[in-house]
């Protein structure tokens, strides 16, 4: 209960964030930094808790965009009617995309790899098909109201993805405390235990995949309402898919903050090396690389690994 | 067990401290727009990422320039008010570029100069719409980055439907006082909005014209293997062949179809990537001689861009269209600052939008802007002859005669 109701003060907190906070570049860090929360919480779920790590969550990222952006610019639907949709068919896509890996008892390497091929099978599909804009892509028009999703101030952009921020937090937390969280993390941690308990390994990894297409898919909402134009690299390329498994990696896999705090180190740092190297062309990313690869290698628990170090030392001396 | 737990309340307070200071850090710096002193103008490009070489060019172009404008006294009617660039890399993504607007509406730039592709201008156009900010939009051909009713976003340079339809009327008066040599055509073009826009346009018009389009083949970017598509070239035997992509792949499908001896009447290029580059002319001269393209190309008989382009050569780089059409934008910028009296962004914009500057190096004749896009500009179409890029058509800027059909 008490992560619940950190989860409240944090979503008040940043809903608080437009009324002090007027500078459009400090609310597009915010902003941005959520979408990569979203991106992480979302690749979390199935990387974190159960396991399966996927190199091609572009795949539920593109088909949320693209079912927005044709489903607007084709079909002349309402933003609003449009997002669930979009999110319906992200979750479709997981159930396929999950049917067919999982029953073939895909796990690994192998599953990461089928995923990263299942994305790419995409791009290409999307790059030949006239109603996705082919190559040339798919441009939302402008019309700066927010009943088309489309705000004129970025608060209104804050709230979206705060709101699929949270709904990410509750759905984490979930998994943390809930029969069906316990049945994933047991999965993640032996699967073969897991069977012999009498877990039903697929359905319990398919739930997962379906719940983390539907949350990729309102990131991929979120671009394209936030920038109006999606085509097949953005979509479906590999940009989508490592910015999903970065956050997590960073601040904590299987953890409910870990995908925000990795999202906000990473911003952080973004945003920092640029300032500081601004003119020199690629320092600031190869000095963001070698930051990156030292955490990596001597957090392999990632940021939120600290605190529960931390946490166990505490309880150990006051026991 | 007798340690109280932790202060969850005064950790709260701690870290919620902190955090003010950092939202104050990141909300509060004073939007400066000083009314004195340099003047801001934001030079966005993608430097890293798979458009870096292209970005650097354009920067290069943008930073000559506003040199030249400093050295030559700034800007004048400001009291000699120097420009001062305000660097930003889009790391070849849209969101990035939208980051670095935001990033340069906060630093009080006056206007935004950049951000050469076409999916990144779309991003930046209106970002800095929200705040007013006038961007030139120096390259990004997608006519949809000034078809939006975007009043900030002005683009000097012609978009791939002129140039299209252009490269069309051009191809047709040079096959017709050629004698018709030419009757067939295949398309090979690169999978993005660039490439596979100007395709769609011409295999939609060129039929008009009594030309068949035999075949119309895409390729992802990048591509590193065109021998399949050199050998389905060879079965098609078309008469001209018009490649649209990027340097690399236009260079690699240019060697593979020199190793597999196939020689069209014509290779006839929209935008190519790599026929109106000097880098191209120098490393693979071979490839490159005979090969036609329309493309953003100067004024060859204007001293100023010969000059320009020595002391590009100079600093041993390339006279690509990214260094001049950056340079050309820099200064109908600082004309627009000049005449708008003013580093105001508004101002900057109605100078913009009333600019009739001639004082450029480009074909185009003096500027007119109707919804953002410079109505007279249009390519040139070029030849690689000797080594050297020639303009073959029209006959106002042609130094030389067009060597068609070409024989190896």
């Amino acid at each position: 209960m008490r992560e619940l109701a950190a989860i409240a003060v944090f979503a008040l907190a940043v809903a608080a964030v437009p009324a002090f906070v007027t500078s459009g570049y400090a609310l597009n860090v915010v902003i941005m930094t959520l979408y990569a929360a979203l991106l992480g919480q979302a690749w979390n779920i199935l990387g974190g808790f159960g396991g399966q790590f996927s190199f091609g969550h572009a795949v539920f990222f593109g088909t949320g965009a693209y079912a927005m952006a044709v489903l607007q610019v084709k079909f002349g639907w309402n933003a609003w009617a449009a997002l669930p949709a979009a999110l319906a068919l992200g979750g479709a896509m997981g159930a396929l995309i999950g049917a067919l890996s999982f029953r073939y008892g895909l796990r690994g390497s192998y599953f990461a790899l089928v995923t990263l091929a299942f994305a790419e099978v995409f791009r290409i599909l999307a790059n030949t098909f006239d109603f996705t804009g082919a190559g040339v892509g798919l441009m939302v028009p402008l019309a700066a109201t927010a009943a088309r999703m489309q705000f004129a101030s970025p608060a209104g952009y804050l709230y979206l993805i705060l709101g699929f921020v949270v709904a990410g937090f509750v759905v984490s937390w979930w998994l943390k405390h809930s029969r069906y969280g316990a049945w994933l993390q047991a999965v993640r941690d032996n699967e073969e235990s897991a069977a012999a308990l009498g877990v039903d390994v697929f359905g319990v990894k398919l739930r997962a995949i379906v719940i983390s297409g539907v949350l990729m898919a309102a990131g991929g909402a979120f671009y394209v309402q936030y920038l109006h134009y999606i085509d097949p690299h953005i979509a479906y390329g590999l940009g989508a898919s490592v910015e999903a498994l970065l956050a997590p990696i960073v601040g904590g896999m299987g953890t409910v903050w870990g995908p925000l705090l990795g999202a906000a180190l990473l911003h952080a740092l973004g945003e920092t090396t640029r300032n500081l190297m601004g003119d020199a062309p690629g320092i600031n990313l190869a000095a963001y690389g070698v930051v990156l690869v030292l955490m990596v290698s001597f957090m392999p628990r990632g940021v939120m690994g600290l605190f529960q170090a931390r946490g166990a030392a505490r309880g150990s001396t006051h026991a | 067990m007798t340690q109280p737990k932790r202060s969850t309340r005064r950790r709260f307070l701690r870290h919620s401290t902190a955090l003010a200071a950092g939202a104050g850090v990141l909300g509060f710096p004073a939007i400066v727009r000083a009314q004195s002193g340099p003047i801001k103008v934001g030079v966005l490009h993608p430097v890293t990422g798979f458009l870096a070489y292209s970005g650097n060019l354009s920067r290069l172009g943008a930073r000559i320039a506003i040199d030249e404008i400093n050295a030559a006294g700034g800007i004048k009617a400001l009291g000699g008010a120097k420009i001062e660039a305000v660097l930003g890399d889009a790391q070849s993504k849209p969101e990035v570029g939208v980051a670095e607007v935001e990033k340069m509406n906060q630093g009080g730039v006056s206007a935004i100069v950049g951000a050469y592709a076409s999916a990144i201008c779309l991003a930046t156009t209106q970002a800095a719409a929200k705040y007013n900010i006038p961007h030139v939009v120096d390259v990004g051909v997608a006519d949809q980055i000034v078809e939006r009713g975007l009043k900030n976003t002005f683009r000097f340079a012609p978009g791939y439907k002129v140039v299209s339809q252009e490269a069309i009327n051009y191809f047709h008066i040079m096959n017709t006082l050629a004698g018709k040599p030419a009757r067939t055509i295949m398309i090979i073009h690169e999978e993005s909005l660039f490439g596979t826009g100007t395709a769609n346009l011409l295999s939609r018009e060129l039929p008009g014209l009594g030309y068949e389009v035999k075949e119309v083949i895409k390729h992802a970017n990048p591509t590193r293997d065109f021998n399949n598509i050199v050998l389905r070239i060879k079965a098609v035997n078309p008469d001209i062949v018009i490649p649209a992509n990027y340097y690399n792949e236009y260079a690699l499908l240019l060697r593979t179809m020199k190793q597999q001896n196939v020689q069209p009447k014509a290779i006839f290029s929209v935008l190519g990537g790599a026929a109106s580059s000097f880098k191209f002319v120098k490393e693979f001269p071979d490839v490159a001689n005979g090969v036609i393209d329309v493309n953003h190309w100067y004024n060859p008989k204007d001293k100023r861009a010969l000059a320009l382009r020595k002391k590009v050569e100079g600093m041993k780089e390339f006279f690509t269209y990214e260094v001049f059409l950056n340079y050309q934008c820099v200064h109908l910028l600082a004309d627009a600052i000049e005449r708008a009296k003013s580093r105001d962004r508004d101002a900057i914009v109605n100078a913009l939008a009333s600019s009739t500057w001639s004082g450029h190096f480009m074909p185009y004749g003096p500027t007119q802007f109707v919804n953002g896009q410079n109505q007279g500009a249009r390519p040139l179409v070029l030849q690689v002859l000797q080594n050297d890029i020639k303009v073959i058509l029209p006959n106002t800027y042609a130094q030389t005669e067009p060597v068609f059909p070409w024989k190896a």
